[in-house]
Formats: C-alpha cells, structure tokens, sequence
C-alpha cells in the first residue's frame, strides 16, 4: 500500500484517479467496520459502505484539505448513511434474512458457544442503543484501536473530551445493562 | 474519587487494553480505585473482546474498487471535457468580439472618410 500522505493522495486524486484508488483502499476496511458495527449485519455494511465511497468520490472535486484526517470526511459521509438508514428502517420494520439465519444456526450451536454468543448479542445490543457519538467512539477505541488524540481529530473533538466521553459511555451501558434504562447524549441522537 | 482522576484512568486502562500499557503504568491505580471502577474495567474488556475488526470480502473490495476507478475516470474526463469546453467558448468568444472591433473600426473609418470627401465636394 502506498505510505503517501493523505494530503499528498488528495492533491493527486483531483487529477489522477488512481490516487484516489489509494484513498479507497486505505480506508475501505475502517468504514465497512465502522458501519458494520453501526447496522449489524454485512448486507447493509457492503451496500452502505458503495454509497459512502461513491458520494466521497462525487463531492471530491469541491473537498478541500483543513488539515483533519480525509477519514473524517467519509466517517462524515458514513455516518449521514447509517443515520438514513435507521429512519428508513423505523418506517418499516423488518427482520433481516442472516437474523433469521443466524437465530436458526443459534440452535445448533454447542450451549457454551450459544451461550457466549448470546452475552456478545446482549452487548452489541445495548452498544447499539447508545446515541451515535458514543458508538462511534467505541468503534474507533475497540474495532480500530485507535488513541484518543486519533480519534479526537476525527470526530473533531479534544482529547480530553474524548476521554469524559468515554467514561460517560461506559457509565451509560453499564446502567443499560443492569436495565437502569440508558442516559442519552444531548449531541447526537438518532 | 474525581471526575477526572476516574477519566483518566478508564482511558489508560482501555489503552492497555489495546497492548499500550504505558499510561496504565504511569498513572499508578490504588486498590481503592482499582476496586471502585472494576466493574467499567470488566465492561471495556467485555467491549474489547466482543468489538473485534471484520473483514469486508476480497472479492466485495476488489469489485467496489473497480467500479470507483471507472467512475473516476468518467469524472476526470467530464470534468477535462468542460475545463476543455470553458475554454473554447472563451476563446471563441473572444475571437468574436475582436473580428467585430476590427470590422466596427473599419466601418467608422469610412463613414468618416465619406463624411469628409463630402465636405470637401459642398
């Protein structure tokens, strides 16, 4: 892979298309995991992930390089996505096939692995009842085990506030998961 | 214990998590906070074993970087083909514009010749 840097890669890219190829493979597999978390299922993380990349290459010609990371911009772009797709999908409910298929392999499972599958469903589950900006940060943390300065720069964010954020967040779905109902951030909800 | 004593170790403690053990290190946890925060401690471990990366398919990353090689192709060519366009009509333009000096100048000297062997013959 190439080791330019971003800036360098988005200069080119507005003339040389294969600049942005690098872009693309640089970060493919942080926004397919970003929203892979973010809707639960690969289906939606691939179709989600297409569309992400194909308005970043669309709005490229007006991107303009401030100096964050060019990963902020399509987390921007991501997260607009997977936020239509939740509104889109409160108005009509429905149960995804590999839901389907995964409760019917659930059942055939060993109980020790059925059992532990079932703890990191209840978890994902309460992550996913959280307000955007705290599954965010937990992605970043956990899945892209990315530092607080790191991830402070993406979600535009000081470092320090990356760390109350944090805590905040664990307070949260740790009360969530004692079923003390969940506190909310006043920043982003969806 | 203080808001900020307890952020600061949940992250040095996350980044441990993460094989970066140095903060943990550094900002020396006593017992009594040790014990205090076990239960977040347990939940980022919960959080840092079940939140793994997965991989997109080969084969969905290889044909999505097809496609969006080709459509920036078409969007460098479209977008040569207007800078190219823009420039043209420009120069056009201003090929117009000076033919029509040129022949506007001609014409107002021989309206003022005329006007002038006019004058000469009254």
């Amino acid at each position: 892979m190439s080791e330019e840097s971003d800036s360098v890669l988005i200069a080119r890219a507005k003339e040389d298309t294969e600049a942005f190829s690098l872009l693309y493979e640089r970060y493919v597999r942080n926004i397919y995991n970003y929203i892979y978390y973010r809707t639960g299922n690969h289906h939606d993380a691939e179709d989600l992930a297409s569309r992400t990349f194909y308005r970043a290459l669309k709005h490229f010609a007006r991107y303009e390089d401030r100096g964050a990371p060019f990963s902020a911009y399509l987390y921007r772009i991501a997260h607009n996505m997977v936020a239509n797709w939740h509104r889109d999908r409160s108005r009509r409910q429905v149960v995804p096939l590999n839901e389907l298929v995964v409760s019917s392999l659930k059942r055939e499972q060993p109980a020790a692995m059925a059992e532990q599958k079932a703890e990191q469903d209840v978890l994902l589950d309460a992550v996913h009842k959280l307000a955007a900006d705290r599954q965010q940060l937990l992605i970043h943390k956990f899945v892209d085990q990315m530092s607080n300065a790191e991830i402070g720069q993406i979600m535009g964010r000081t470092e320090g506030a990356i760390k109350s954020l944090y805590h905040r967040t664990l307070v949260a779905l740790r009360q969530d998961l004692l079923g003390e109902g969940n506190e909310r951030s006043t920043d982003e909800l969806e | 214990m203080n808001e900020e004593r307890t952020e600061e170790i949940l992250a040095a403690h996350a980044e441990a998590l993460l094989g970066r053990p140095e903060n943990l290190s550094q900002t020396n946890v006593t017992d009594e906070e040790q014990q205090e925060l076990a239960p977040l401690f347990t939940l980022a471990e919960q959080l840092n074993q079940n939140m793994s990366p997965v991989q997109p398919s080969a084969a969905f990353v290889r044909s999505l970087g097809k496609e969006l090689a080709n459509s920036a192709q078409r969007q460098v060519a479209a977008s040569q083909r207007m800078r190219r366009g823009v420039l043209i009509g420009a120069a056009t333009v201003g090929s117009l514009v000076s033919i029509a000096s040129v022949v506007g100048a001609v014409v107002y000297l021989i309206s003022r010749l005329r006007a002038r062997s006019h004058a000469q013959v009254q």
